[in-house]
C-alpha cells in the first residue's frame, strides 16, 4: 500500500492532465467547475482530518468524473487528499487480452485502486471484502482519503434511494471517529439512468457538501449510513431542482377484471389464457412464470402483469423513455420482487399493487423521486381509483379525480379548481399559478372504473 | 380450450384480392368491439387514430394487441416463409411462400397508429401490392401523433375555459393563470406546427434520446466483449455468463433498433408534408386559434377579483 501510495503520487499529475485530454475527447463539460472546487476545498481545507468520499453512481467513469471535477490540479501534489477508489474488480480486471489487461491494472494501480468484488457470498469473496476494507481503514487511519459508492452497484433506476441504505460507510466511520464525509453529486444533464459511460457532449452538474458522522443521532454503523443517505438525497433534491428532467416519474395503471374483454382471451374457468395472444404481451420469463400459477390464479396473474407494464411504460415516459404503442414485451415484471424492467435501458421501477381484488387491480410504479412505501411506511405516490358514473367520460372521470385528490392532499390548494391538465412531450402534467408541476401525475381508465395517482414528494 | 375470440368467425381474404379501401372498411369493422368512442369509430376512416378518445376510435392500450390479432385474422398473404436472420436464433423474416394466415411481426405494428398506416404498412412489407393512389390519402404517423396530440391540448384549454368561466374569488386568480398558461401554450403549438423545419428539430428529442440508448448498449456490449477477451481458460461458467450477458444486449439492442426507427419516422414524417398530411396540419390549427381567440377573450371579458 506505501509503494502504492508513492508510485500513486507521482503519477497523480500525468493522470490529470490525461483526464483532462480524456474529457476533451469526449466533448464533456463541468458547470460553474471552479464554484464547485473552491466551495469543497474551503471544506476539505477547514477539516485536518482523514476524509471518506460519498458519491452516487450512475457509470463505470464516475470515479474519474468526481475526481477530476473535485480536484484542481495543484491540489494533486496534497498526498493526504487524493482519494483511493474502490472500483469492482470484475468490470476493471479482467478486460481485453493480455496487453490491455496488464494496461489497465498498472493505471489503476497507478489511480490508487483498492478493488472490491462486491458480488458471491462464497469464502474467497468475503474474505476479499473484507481484506478490501481493511486496506480502506488503514487508509483513513493513517489520514488520507477514501472514495467509495455506498450504494455499491450503480443505481438501476437511476436515483439514489435514500430508504436503502448500506451498512459499509457506516462501519468504516465507526471504525475511524475522527473521519468526515464528503459528500457528492454528479449526474450529467442528460443521464437518464445507469450506462456504460455518460453520452459524449455530456455537461456535468455537482454538489458536494462535508457531513461529520459524529452529528449523527445513533452510533450503530446503520444509523450513520442513514445520516450518509439522507445527506446525498438532499443533494439529489437539489440536482434536480436545477434540471429540466422531471424528479418525480411514476405511473399508474386499473384493470376492470369484470370487463367482458379482459376475459376474452381466457378459457371460460380462467386457467387457461391464448398463448398467441399472451405471447405478444409478455416476455418468455413471464410467461413460464403464468405456466407455472395455479389455475385459478392464472386470469389475475396475467392482469398483474399487464397492469405493471402500463404503469411502468407511464413512468419511464416521464424520464424521457418512451415506450411504443404495444411494445409490452420490452418491459419485463417481476412479481415477486415487483419491479419492472425496461429491457432496453435496463431502468427499474418499483411496482405497488393497491387496490386488488375480484372486481379491479390497480398497480401503481415509480421509476424516481421518491419511494412507493409499504404498510408499515407510507410512501411519497398517492393514488384514488373510482367507479365512472354513468353516461360520464372515463378519461374526465379520471381527470377530475386526480385533480381532487392532489386538492384534498394539500392545505395550500384550496380546490381543485385551482388545477387543471395539460400535456407536455405526451405526458400528462397538472398545472398550478400557471406552471406545469412535477407531480409525476398519471391517469389511467378501463371499463368501470378510472384511476389515478400523482407523487408529493 | 375454448377461447371466446374464437367464436367469431371471420372469412380471412388474401391482401392481393381486394383493394385497400376494402382492406381499410374490413380493419375498422374488425376493431369495433374494441372501440369506447362509437361517434368516432363510426365515422372512422384511414387516418382516424385506434388510440385517443378525443379524434380517435377509443380503443385502450391493453387492447392494443387485439387490434393486430383482428387485423391478421382477416387477411390471408403469400408472405408465410419463415427466413431465419442471420445471427440470431429467434428471429426471422417473412418470405414468398403458400398463400396462408397474416403475421405481423413483433414491432412491425409499431406505427400502424390508424388503418390507412396499417395498411401502409402491410404494402411496405410485401403483403399487399402498392397503391401509390391510396397512400396519398394517408397522413404519416408523425403527422396522427403531433395532430392527436393538437387536439388533446385544444380539448384541456376547452376544459380550462369552462372550468374558469364559472369561478368567482381567489379560486378565479389562480385559475386565471393557468388560463394564461395553457392558451400560450396552444399559441405556441399552433405556430410550431406551421413550420415543419421548427416541429422536426422539436422531434429529435426522442430521436436523440433513442440514439443515445442505442450508443450505451453497444457500449456495454463492446464491455462484454472485452472481458470475454480476459477470460482465462479454466473459468467456463463466467464465459458462458458473460455470452448470456452478450445474447441478452444483443436482444436489448434490436429492441433499441425498433424504437430508433420509429422516433426517425417521426422526425422524418415531421418535416416532410403531403397535401393529406398539411390539410390535417390546418384543420388543428384553426382549431387551436378559434380556441386561443376565447381564452382570450375570457380573460379580457371578465376581470379577476378576490
Amino acid at each position: 500500500m506505501k509503494l502504492q501510495r508513492f508510485l500513486g503520487n507521482l503519477a497523480v499529475p500525468f493522470i490529470h492532465v490525461f483526464l483532462t485530454i480524456a474529457a476533451w475527447r469526449f466533448g464533456y463539460a463541468f458547470r460553474d467547475l471552479a464554484a464547485f472546487r473552491r466551495r469543497a476545498w474551503e471544506a476539505l481545507d477547514g477539516h485536518d482530518g482523514p476524509v471518506i468520499w460519498a458519491a452516487n453512481h450512475l457509470t463505470l467513469w464516475d470515479s474519474f468524473l468526481i475526481f477530476y471535477a473535485a480536484f484542481p490540479f495543484h491540489k494533486t501534489f496534497v498526498s493526504r487528499r487524493l482519494p483511493w477508489s474502490t472500483p469492482e474488480h470484475t468490470n476493471y480486471y479482467m478486460n481485453g487480452g493480455w496487453l490491455k489487461r496488464h494496461a489497465v491494472r498498472t493505471f489503476m494501480y497507478l489511480c490508487r485502486c483498492i478493488p472490491f468484488i462486491r458480488g458471491g457470498e462464497d469464502e474467497a469473496s468475503v474474505r476479499w471484502r473484507q481484506i478490501a476494507f481493511e486496506k480502506c481503514i488503514w487508509v483513513v487511519e493513517n489520514g488520507g482519503t477514501v472514495f467509495v459508492f455506498p450504494e455499491a452497484t450503480r443505481a438501476r433506476n437511476g436515483w439514489f434511494d435514500a430508504c436503502q441504505p448500506k451498512d459499509f460507510l457506516g462501519s468504516l466511520c465507526l471504525r475511524v471517529p475522527n473521519a468526515k464525509v464528503l459528500t457528492i453529486y454528479l449526474r450529467g444533464e442528460s443521464q437518464v439512468g445507469t450506462t456504460a459511460y455518460p453520452a459524449q457532449g455530456e455537461t456535468f452538474r455537482m454538489d458536494a457538501g462535508l457531513w461529520d458522522p459524529a452529528t449523527c443521532p445513533g452510533s450503530t454503523a446503520r444509523s450513520i449510513s442513514q445520516g450518509l443517505f439522507d445527506r446525498i438525497g438532499a443533494l439529489q433534491e437539489r440536482w434536480f431542482a436545477g434540471s429540466s428532467m422531471l424528479k418525480n416519474c411514476s405511473g399508474d395503471d386499473v384493470v376492470d377484471l369484470g370487463s367482458p374483454l379482459a376475459r376474452e382471451h381466457f378459457s371460460d374457468d380462467g386457467a387457461g389464457v391464448d398463448p398467441e395472444w399472451a405471447a405478444r404481451l409478455l416476455t418468455p420469463k413471464e410467461a413460464a412464470y403464468l405456466r407455472s400459477r395455479p389455475l385459478g390464479e392464472v386470469f389475475r396473474t396475467f392482469w398483474r402483469f399487464h397492469a405493471a407494464k402500463e404503469a411502468a411504460s407511464k413512468a419511464l415516459a416521464q424520464a424521457g423513455i418512451k415506450v411504443l404503442p404495444g411494445g409490452f414485451s420490452t418491459i419485463e415484471v417481476d412479481l415477486f420482487t415487483r419491479r419492472a424492467r425496461h429491457l432496453p435501458t435496463l431502468l427499474e421501477t418499483r411496482l405497488l399493487f393497491t387496490d386488488d381484488d375480484e372486481d379491479k387491480l390497480h398497480c401503481v410504479a415509480c421509476l424516481r423521486g421518491g419511494a412507493l412505501g409499504d404498510a408499515q411506511n407510507p410512501g411519497d405516490v398517492l393514488w384514488k381509483v373510482v367507479e365512472v358514473p354513468p353516461g360520464e367520460s372515463p378519461s374526465e372521470t379520471a381527470r377530475e379525480a386526480c385533480l381532487e385528490l392532489i386538492a384534498s392532499s394539500s392545505d395550500d390548494i384550496p380546490s381543485s379548481a385551482c388545477l387543471c391538465f395539460t400535456e407536455i412531450d405526451d405526458i400528462p402534467r397538472v398545472v398550478r399559478h400557471g406552471k406545469a408541476q412535477d407531480w409525476g401525475v398519471s391517469i389511467s381508465h378501463s371499463g368501470r372504473y378510472a384511476a389515478c395517482s400523482f407523487m408529493v414528494s | 380450450m375454448a377461447f371466446k375470440r374464437k367464436e367469431a368467425v371471420v372469412e380471412a381474404v388474401d391482401l392481393n384480392s381486394i383493394t385497400p379501401q376494402d382492406a381499410e372498411k374490413r380493419i375498422i369493422l374488425g376493431v369495433k368491439k374494441y372501440a369506447t368512442n362509437e361517434a368516432n369509430w363510426s365515422r372512422a376512416d384511414r387516418n382516424t387514430p385506434y388510440l385517443g378518445h378525443v379524434i380517435g376510435m377509443g380503443i385502450e392500450s391493453a387492447n392494443l394487441a387485439d387490434i393486430t390479432m383482428s387485423i391478421e385474422r382477416q387477411f390471408l398473404t403469400r408472405k408465410t416463409k419463415k427466413v431465419p436472420v442471420a445471427g440470431s436464433e429467434t428471429e426471422f423474416t417473412l418470405e414468398d411462400g403458400e398463400l396462408g394466415k397474416l403475421r405481423i411481426l413483433e414491432g412491425q405494428d409499431s406505427v400502424m397508429a390508424t388503418p390507412g398506416l396499417t395498411l401502409q404498412k402491410l404494402m411496405e412489407l410485401g403483403h399487399m401490392p402498392a397503391d401509390l393512389a391510396y397512400l396519398e390519402g394517408v397522413a404519416s404517423f408523425a403527422t396522427s401523433v403531433t395532430v392527436g396530440a393538437g387536439y388533446r391540448l385544444n380539448d384541456a384549454l376547452l376544459k380550462t375555459i369552462s372550468r374558469f368561466r364559472v369561478l368567482t374569488g381567489p379560486e378565479r386568480a389562480q385559475a386565471k393563470a393557468n388560463l394564461e398558461s395553457l392558451s400560450t401554450q396552444a399559441k405556441d403549438y399552433e405556430t410550431l406546427i406551421g413550420d415543419p423545419a421548427a416541429l422536426a428539430a422539436s422531434k429529435a428529442n426522442d430521436f436523440e434520446t433513442d440514439k443515445a440508448s442505442l450508443t450505451a448498449l453497444n457500449n456495454e456490449l463492446a464491455i462484454v466483449n472485452e472481458k470475454l477477451k480476459g477470460v482465462t481458460s479454466d473459468d467456463p461458467s463466467r464465459t458462458a455468463s458473460l455470452r448470456s450477458e452478450e445474447t441478452q444486449i444483443r436482444t436489448r439492442l434490436r429492441m433499441m433498433l425498433q424504437k430508433l426507427t420509429v422516433s426517425e419516422e417521426a422526425v422524418r414524417g415531421a418535416g416532410a408534408r403531403k397535401a393529406v398530411d398539411q390539410a390535417k396540419y390546418d384543420e388543428v390549427a384553426q382549431i387551436l386559434a378559434k380556441t386561443v381567440r376565447q381564452a382570450q377573450d375570457c380573460l379580457a371579458e371578465a376581470p379577476v377579483g378576490g
